[in-house]
């Protein structure tokens, strides 16, 4: 339950708002965190905790992009192809980035790893091209860059993985 | 709306001048002075939001010099406008001083083609196949403004799903749907319940509920009737018949006593024998009683009317002890030889869905045969006679109601018992009106209060001293309400409890000085339709109650299905010598009855009901008959005409007369009386769908409201009120549920409200359940006062006060507690 593991922060949220309502959009963020998308699950806790009807709670996951309501890669890799990227070549880096790692438009590696979408503006412009990794920049790449990029993230989810099977040895030792 | 008090503004409206009060839209000023501005999404029920861009329109000012306030001259000698530099929308802009308005223009002309055009881009244009099609806002203005051709490459079309179940009651087609927000907007504003939303955006954009329960209001059919498209349609009527095959006939609704103007659709049916047959039920305007809404029990209970159920011949009882089939000629001999040799032995028990009619030919076949007992049923609600005395003045609109005003809600579960009421109240509560709700537990009602205070179970009475003393500023509030309307109902009361609530109420109104004047007074929240009617006509609970005390020798139960409500009924029922049951089915009385005749319910008859505000309306027939079934006053009459009463009528119309002729309350009630219309805002329905959807128009009349005796200047004392409080550990207390197994819900229950209706169970309170070892989910045997104990599911859910359960009423086939009773709950 998000109300239990993140107490402290969901009463850092709320005291931001005057209602309760109005904190619904960085508890959806908060969710999306916990659970790697907005699930259903995600959605009723949200509602719960902002005493607000569960079907406006996802209205709102439905309205804004930067809510996923379908499970997503551990790195959300966000490839901006608007006109001024383009002009910078983004059109191309985003083909080759899907091609590289073998996915369509908004599909996932098989592995879980990465997904790969097209976005609207994301105000870097000059830096193009350029992508947004769960919500991080990631910017003047191209795809030799992009490869090492993968490789370092790819790296980090192995120590991770063997890191989590290492605890979970020591704890049953 | 329009009062003398609000300001009045200049608008120029096309090159001509009016005045309009400052504060009304430009669409609804438009429409006053017959200028048409088209919407989708504007509902003149909603707040406007303005997104559909149909309203487009120009807009100016009239120039003024800033010093002296003159209005600026061009050359010609013309007042200056100053056109906004682009087009506005008229829904969301209110009328101003000097305010200029072009409705149709170059610029507007083709606004309103672009916006038709790019809303069918995204529209299936099924309209061959839609129910929609042929009283569709859609289509309408399609071939009014819209460009003929598309430039839409067809190719690229959305396709979406086409059965989407929202509820169980109601389909989205969301190809169809044109994402106006009337539904979402019906449901947060209107009815209180926001489980309908917007999901995604632009093209992707969908009408959603993920809510529990999901879109399962009562009110859920409105929104297929404020649905400019097609989108929308119930699961009762879609695919049913096309729109220009009906007719349209104004009638009532029968289940409450809101009493909603309805308007049966109705065409040729094969499945109804080539006869006349409702295919939908929809609502009719009545601003003054239900605006242009209806609940979802009323618009699908209809299916009553053909139920297999339904008695198709009148019959007799033979000396052996069997019914028999009969001629209505040999019924109506039969039953007048039994009424004649019963030496004044009489008595009648009439059912809440007993016409004036009907009521006042069965008061002079009694007065006839020497008896006056004349029983309402059920006996349940006390009080009818204050509210004739200190009901809700004459004029009253609830929707009149605001700022200033109140409104208290006392022993009633006013959603259950009256939904458009609870509706209206909370629109009222909206507007800013001081709502209180005091009842015994937790009711829906609760969520729209301003204050919500509790009383002991049964103490309904002592509650308005209990305000005074405990919440002495919510007593404040409602003693200094410019006006003050008291909903009154009769749960966990006796019958002598009852009337103990409803005196202290009309003291409360009278010592407060709220009678006697519109919006003002006292609303009886009694079952069924009629319950006033009953009062007019002679008919009480307390003559009931003599009844069942001293049984009669011949008693006549009309449409009264006193086995279904009264546990005890079997037992009362067995001490009468002779039952002559008028009865639309063959429900358990009737089998005990020496004579049956098969009457008509409302749909195949003319009629008049009395609602709960005393408004006299008529019904007009809407279905060809069942079986040899005629109107209950016609067998009434021709009964008397047997005992040389007199010749009976020959249409319930000249039985009105009569009793106009005969009960003063009557007066200025005849059937042309009922029948008068006259303009209504905001001006639904009609042939131009102007606020789109299909509410309908009010052709059949508006009917006419009693004067309560406070209206008519009439002293209105003061009365003492006896406290009856039933005492015991754990107090059973019957609620009503709006969905339930009462026979005229049955037939349509079967069909598509099955799911709708509860399972039956009790409330308990946690406290009382740990006492006793009962949890949340257990089967209990419940058993109050001399009622048959009954096994139904017990809810542990907070809903029920300590010592007290609720067991809510017709759940199941055998009868539960009729009144409150002190009983145990054990766990089986």
């Amino acid at each position: 339950m998000l109300a239990e593991k993140y107490a402290a922060r969901i009463d850092q949220i709320f005291s931001k708002y005057p209602t309760k309502r109005s904190a619904v959009m960085p508890l959806l963020h908060l969710a999306q965190e916990e659970f790697g998308y907005v699930n259903e699950e995600a959605i009723q806790q949200v509602a719960v905790l902002c005493d607000m009807d569960p079907t406006q709670v996802q209205s709102i996951a439905g309205f804004y992009t930067m809510y996923s309501e379908r499970p997503k890669g551990k790195y959300w890799l966000q490839v901006c192809t608007d006109l001024a990227c383009a002009l910078r070549g983004a059109d191309k880096f985003h083909k080759e980035l899907k091609e590289h790692l073998g996915v369509e438009e908004g599909g996932t590696t098989e592995d879980g790893l990465f997904t790969v979408e097209h976005v609207m503006c994301l105000a870097a412009c000059d830096k193009a091209p350029m992508l947004q990794c769960n919500f991080h920049f990631e910017e003047n790449l191209d795809m030799d860059k992009m490869k090492a990029r993968i490789e370092a993230w790819r790296a980090e989810a192995a120590a991770e993985k063997s890191g989590a099977k290492k605890a979970s040895a020591k704890t049953k030792a | 709306m329009v009062t003398a008090m609000t300001k009045l503004v200049k608008v120029i409206i096309d090159d001509r001048e009016y005045d309009f009060p400052a504060g009304m839209n430009l669409v609804d000023a438009a429409k006053q002075v017959d200028v048409t501005i088209p919407v989708f999404c504007y509902h003149p029920k909603m707040k406007p939001v303005g997104m559909c861009r149909m309203c487009l329109v120009e807009v100016g000012n009239i120039q003024k010099d800033r010093a002296t306030g003159e209005v600026l001259l061009d050359d010609s000698g013309n007042p200056q406008i100053r056109w906004m530099p682009k087009l506005q929308t008229a829904c969301t802009m209110n009328v101003s001083d000097g305010l200029v308005l072009r409705s149709t223009s170059k610029a507007v002309d083709e606004a309103r083609r672009n916006v038709v055009e790019f809303l069918l881009t995204s529209h299936p244009l099924d309209c061959p196949i839609c129910d929609k099609g042929g009283e569709c806002p859609l289509q309408n203005q399609t071939m009014e403004y819209g460009p003929g051709e598309s430039r839409m490459n067809f190719e690229d079309k959305k396709h979406l799903d086409k059965h989407v179940p929202l509820g169980d009651l109601i389909f989205l087609d969301e190809e169809r749907c044109i994402q106006c927000g009337r539904c979402v907007r019906f449901q947060a504003e209107v009815a209180g319940d926001d489980v309908l939303a917007f999901h995604e955006r632009g093209r992707d954009l969908q009408i959603i509920t993920v809510s529990d329960p999901g879109f399962d209001t009562y009110f859920s059919g409105n929104t297929t009737d404020i649905c400019p498209v097609g989108a929308l349609t119930t699961t009762d009527f879609r695919f049913g018949a096309r729109p220009w095959e009906m007719n349209s006939v104004p009638t009532l609704c029968n289940h409450c006593p809101v009493g909603c103007n309805t308007s049966a659709s109705t065409r040729l049916d094969r499945d109804f024998g080539g006869k006349t047959m409702i295919k939908r039920i929809m609502a009719r305007q009545n601003e003054q009683v239900n605006e242009i809404w209806m609940c979802d029990k009323g618009r699908f209970g209809h299916h009553f009317t053909r139920s297999e159920d339904r008695l198709l011949q009148p019959m007799v009882r033979a000396a052996g002890g069997s019914l028999s089939r009969e001629t209505w000629a040999d019924a109506v001999a039969a039953a007048a030889k039994l009424l004649g040799d019963a030496n004044g032995s009489v008595a009648v028990i009439a059912g809440p869905s007993a016409t004036n009619e009907d009521l006042f030919t069965l008061k002079q076949l009694a007065a006839g045969v020497g008896s006056t007992r004349l029983g309402a049923w059920p006996p349940t609600h006390a009080g009818a006679d204050l509210v004739a005395k200190v009901g809700v003045g004459k004029g009253t609109n609830l929707s009149n109601l605001g700022k200033g005003d109140a409104v208290l809600v006392i022993a009633t579960d006013l959603e259950e018992e009256a939904p458009i009421w609870r509706l209206r109240v909370k629109t009222a509560h909206d507007r800013g009106a001081y709502v209180v709700v005091a009842n015994a537990r937790k009711t829906r009602m609760d969520d729209f209060a301003d204050a919500v205070t509790m009383y002991q179970t049964g103490h309904a009475a002592t509650a308005f001293a209990d305000l005074r003393k405990q919440h002495p500023e919510v007593a404040e509030r409602l003693i200094n309400a410019n006006n003050l309307v008291v909903f009154a109902g009769a749960e966990g009361l006796t019958l002598d409890g009852s009337r103990a609530l409803m005196q202290a109420c009309a003291n409360f109104l009278i010592e407060t000085n709220h009678v006697g004047r519109a919006n003002n007074g006292l609303v009886g929240v009694f079952p069924g339709a009629n319950a006033m009617g009953q009062h007019y006509l002679g008919f009480s609970p307390e003559a009931t109650r003599d009844i069942i005390a001293n049984p009669p020798k011949v008693l006549i139960l009309a449409q009264a299905d006193v086995v279904a409500d009264d546990p005890a009924a079997a037992a009362w029922l067995s001490k009468v010598e002779t039952v002559i049951s008028l009865s639309l089915f063959d429900d358990e009385a009737t089998r005990q009855a020496k004579v049956v005749l098969p009457v008509q319910s409302f749909a195949e008859r003319d009629g008049s009901y009395t609602n709960g505000e005393r408004r006299v309306q008529r019904f007009y027939t809407a279905q060809g008959p069942i079986g040899e079934a005629i109107p209950a006053w016609q067998a009434v009459a021709r009964i008397a005409e047997k005992l040389g009463q007199g010749k009976a009528r020959l249409s319930a119309a000249q039985v009105m007369n009569d009793i106009v002729a005969a009960i003063p309350a009557f007066a200025g009630c005849k059937y042309s009386d009922l029948a008068k219309v006259e303009a209504q805002f905001p001006q639904v329905g009609g042939d131009d769908l102007y606020y789109g959807g299909t509410s309908y128009k009010n052709t059949g009349g508006l009917g006419v409201q009693i004067a309560s005796a406070a209206d008519n200047g009439e002293a209105v004392a003061l009365g003492d009120v006896k406290a009856d409080a039933v005492k015991g550990d754990l107090i059973v207390v019957p609620t009503v549920r709006l969905y339930n197994r009462e026979r005229v819900f049955q037939a349509s229950e079967a069909q598509l409200m099955a799911a709708r209706v509860a399972a039956p169970y009790v409330e308990i309170n946690a406290e009382d359940a740990a006492r006793l070892a009962i949890h949340d989910g257990d089967m209990v045997q419940v058993s109050a006062g001399a009622a048959q104990p009954v096994k139904v599911r017990a809810h542990v859910n907070g809903a029920a006060p300590k010592g007290t359960v609720l067991l809510p009423r017709n759940l199941q086939q055998t009868a539960t507690a009729l009144t409150i009773a002190a009983g145990t709950v054990t766990k089986v």
